[in-house]
């Protein structure tokens, strides 16, 4: 593995979550303890399953791994870290400002910068506080800072106004406020970080096309904020076994092969690994230490007899959605796990059920949605394209309120409008001119802003005013978009997941974020599952197996209702294969 | 020395660009602020979502909190008295608070310009 060639002192693994970065870290903090180094492991995911895999409670204390001579591992909650954050701001003022003004302020500071700076911090200490870390020669973090958090930190002209006033005047520096002192430890840690004799940096990605796509801006992002020296990790490739014919399996080979083929131009100069999917889960220390050893396929598998999947599909979610005539449905979920898709599918079964639908979606590629204009009489399909529409935001926001600032003013102007807050909402205002429509027919989106930042964009009314000037003055009477999301009745949000652990966890917690914003998620509908598909293969199997927990989490805790769609051969484009996704014209599954 | 106090509501920054909407006031106010303080005047800004016990502290401020609520900010005190509330000074106002002799054209009045009114 060329990524554990000579490996330096910090090792940062980073990616979407559910590509494996977990596994991928304690594997490697293993094989450097064998080396006979002495480690500490960092893990800042949610879905933390390092004590999982040790069979041991670690949490936020350096915690030696013995039976691993050398490790020690360190849990760190992000979400936990901006709590205490949260408290330490607003805590002296409760009781004491109106309560009312005490949950605008924690509703201010819910939000990603908050949790992104709010982990940065954990990081910095870990990175220059030489007391807690000398007695270690590797430091391995299971997640990386993003290249925004690395620039906010980056930005001399906001840290020397900042200073020069001793509060936040300068710019998007607004989670920093409360940590001015360290400053100094910032700066360290950024230097760090961009040293590359001291700290690489490893990207990792499945063999997919939209996920390695990520890993490009990923990977421009955080070279243009001084990590120049990156290696990349394809995790979870499906060997090609000679003695599988199982069409679902050479179907799965075939596209990898071609995502990995028409790789992004970018990352073709990294060094790059790639680590095959393995049939056991990677739990215990075994398992953990046969992960980057390329062994062939030559563990006996156990080979269960078919899995007899009997779990609610699309088709069903779509019957009920239809009784209603028309309404907002707005697909939910983190990138990757194939929003875009499933609205396409949402839309073209409503369609054909013969109800009108208008498709927006924000496909970057388009090859998904331009197969379907025109293809039903009454479906039409309009597509918005984030990185214009962000950039058009941007460049109208500059010209229009950043007009009068001099150069450095429009510097900061120009990082603040960097923020992920900032893209969200340019996406929606482009979708918000469609959304009332969906009075008439079905709107279906792939886009919508999370609950924090609908929350507050209800506060500030900005929200309000923008529909207010679409609506004219036509005079007629309208409740405001809130109350529109908020209502089940005329709005159903659709949340999407894959049958893993880590992108279960990640959508619980979207869930939460609406719940806050008092919108109740209408459905959960989880993609891509081996589970639902038809598979002969051993090691496709295996994988469905672990599915099913996932599937149960979100039956038993999480949905009110879901579906599952199975994985397909082919990638669902055009109607019949998108028909086929939500399960109606049922395949016999029998094997 | 006059000095201008600045109390804004709960913003992610003060420039209320990396919000949910670039405020075109804040925008400005941001630039007149810091023309105001480059001819020497005196002005502190204090935002609610970073320092709210400075709003707490103040015993004008957590009134105007507990009578209007913060959706009435920002409020602005000129040596501590209320001097204007509910909407950002410009820069001419800034100027005669100040004493300063504002040198620069008149900018356009930002009223009825774009969308907000």
């Amino acid at each position: 593995m060329k990524f554990l060639d000579q490996p330096p002192r910090f090792l940062f693994f980073t990616g979407k979550g559910g590509v494996g970065k977990t596994s991928i870290a304690c594997a490697t903090a293993i094989h450097l303890a064998d080396a006979g180094r002495q480690v500490l492991l960092v893990s800042t995911d949610p879905a933390s399953n390092v004590g999982q895999v040790f069979g041991i409670d670690i949490g936020n204390q350096i915690t030696d791994i013995l039976p691993v001579p050398g490790l020690a591992a360190l849990e760190i909650d992000p979400q936990a870290a901006a709590q205490a954050y949260r408290d330490r701001i607003v805590g002296p003022v409760r009781g004491i400002l109106p309560e009312a003004v005490v949950n605008g302020i924690e509703e201010q500071l819910s939000g990603a910068c908050t949790t992104e700076i709010a982990a940065f911090d954990e990081f910095t200490s870990l990175l220059t506080d030489s007391a807690l870390t000398a007695g270690y020669d590797h430091i391995v973090f299971d997640t990386a800072p993003t290249g925004h958090t690395i620039r906010l930190l980056q930005l001399p002209g906001a840290w020397s106004g900042f200073l020069e006033e001793g509060k936040g005047d300068a710019s998007c520096l607004g989670p920093l406020a409360g940590l001015e002192k360290q400053r100094e430890q910032y700066k360290a840690a950024v230097d760090a970080l961009a040293n590359a004799t001291s700290t690489r940096l490893i990207l990792v990605a499945r063999a997919q096309q939209a996920t390695l796509r990520e890993v490009a801006r990923t990977h421009e992002e955080l070279a243009a904020v001084g990590f120049q020296h990156q290696y990349l990790i394809i995790n979870g490739i499906l060997p090609r076994t000679e003695e599988d014919n199982d069409p679902l399996v050479a179907a799965i080979h075939k596209r990898e092969q071609a995502a990995l083929a028409a790789i992004p131009e970018v990352l073709k100069t990294l060094p790059c690994d790639e680590v095959m999917l393995k049939s056991f889960n990677l739990v215990g220390l075994d398992a953990l230490r046969q992960l980057l050893v390329d062994t062939a396929m030559q563990e006996h598998l156990r080979v269960d007899l078919p899995i007899e999947l009997d779990e609610p599909r699309l088709f069903e979610l779509i019957d009920t959605l239809a009784k209603d005539g028309h309404g907002l449905v707005m697909l939910m979920g983190k990138g990757g796990v194939g929003k875009t898709t499933l609205a396409a599918a949402v839309a073209v079964a409503l369609a054909q059920r013969g109800l009108p639908v208008h498709l927006t979606t924000s496909d970057p590629a388009a090859h998904l949605t331009e197969t379907l204009n025109g293809a039903l009489d009454n479906l039409t399909v309009s597509r918005i394209d984030p990185v214009a529409e962000i950039e058009h935001y941007r460049e109208h926001v500059l010209k229009t309120k950043g007009a009068k600032l001099d150069a450095q003013g429009r510097a900061l102007l120009e990082e603040d409008l960097r923020s992920p807050c900032t893209e969200e909402i340019a996406v929606f205002q482009a979708f918000s001119r469609i959304i009332r429509e969906a009075g008439k027919k079905f709107v279906v989106m792939d886009t919508a802003p999370t609950g924090h930042t609908l929350l507050l964009l209800d506060a500030t009314g900005a929200y309000h005013r923008e529909i207010t000037r679409q609506m004219g003055d036509s005079g007629q009477h309208y409740t405001t978009p809130m109350m529109q999301l908020q209502d089940i009745k005329q709005t159903k949000v659709l949340i999407v997941t894959l049958a893993e652990t880590t992108p279960v966890l990640e959508a619980a917690s979207l869930q939460a974020d609406l719940q806050r914003a008092g919108i109740e998620p209408w459905a959960w509908i989880i993609n891509a599952s081996v589970a639902a598909a038809v598979s002969t293969s051993p090691l496709l199997r295996q994988r469905a197996i672990n599915e099913l927990r996932e599937i149960n989490a979100v039956a038993k805790l999480h949905a009110q209702r879901y579906a599952v769609v199975p994985m397909l051969k082919e990638e669902p484009i055009g109607v019949s294969r998108l028909l086929e996704l939500t399960g109606d014209n049922k395949i016999n599954s029998e094997c | 020395m006059t000095i201008i106090q600045v109390f804004d509501p709960a913003l992610c920054c003060s420039t209320g660009v990396c919000g949910v909407d670039v405020d075109e006031q804040l925008v400005g106010f941001s630039a007149d602020v810091d023309w105001a303080k480059q001819n020497g005047a005196q002005i502190e800004r204090f935002n609610l979502a970073q320092q709210p016990m400075v709003f707490a502290e103040n015993s004008i401020v957590k009134g105007f909190l507990e009578r209007s609520g913060a959706e009435a900010l920002p409020l602005i005190l000129i040596d501590g008295e209320v001097a204007l509330a509910g909407r950002y000074p410009n820069r001419a106002e800034l100027a005669r608070w100040t004493g300063l002799i504002q040198t620069e054209e008149k900018s356009q009045s930002d009223c009825c310009k774009g969308s907000r009114c």
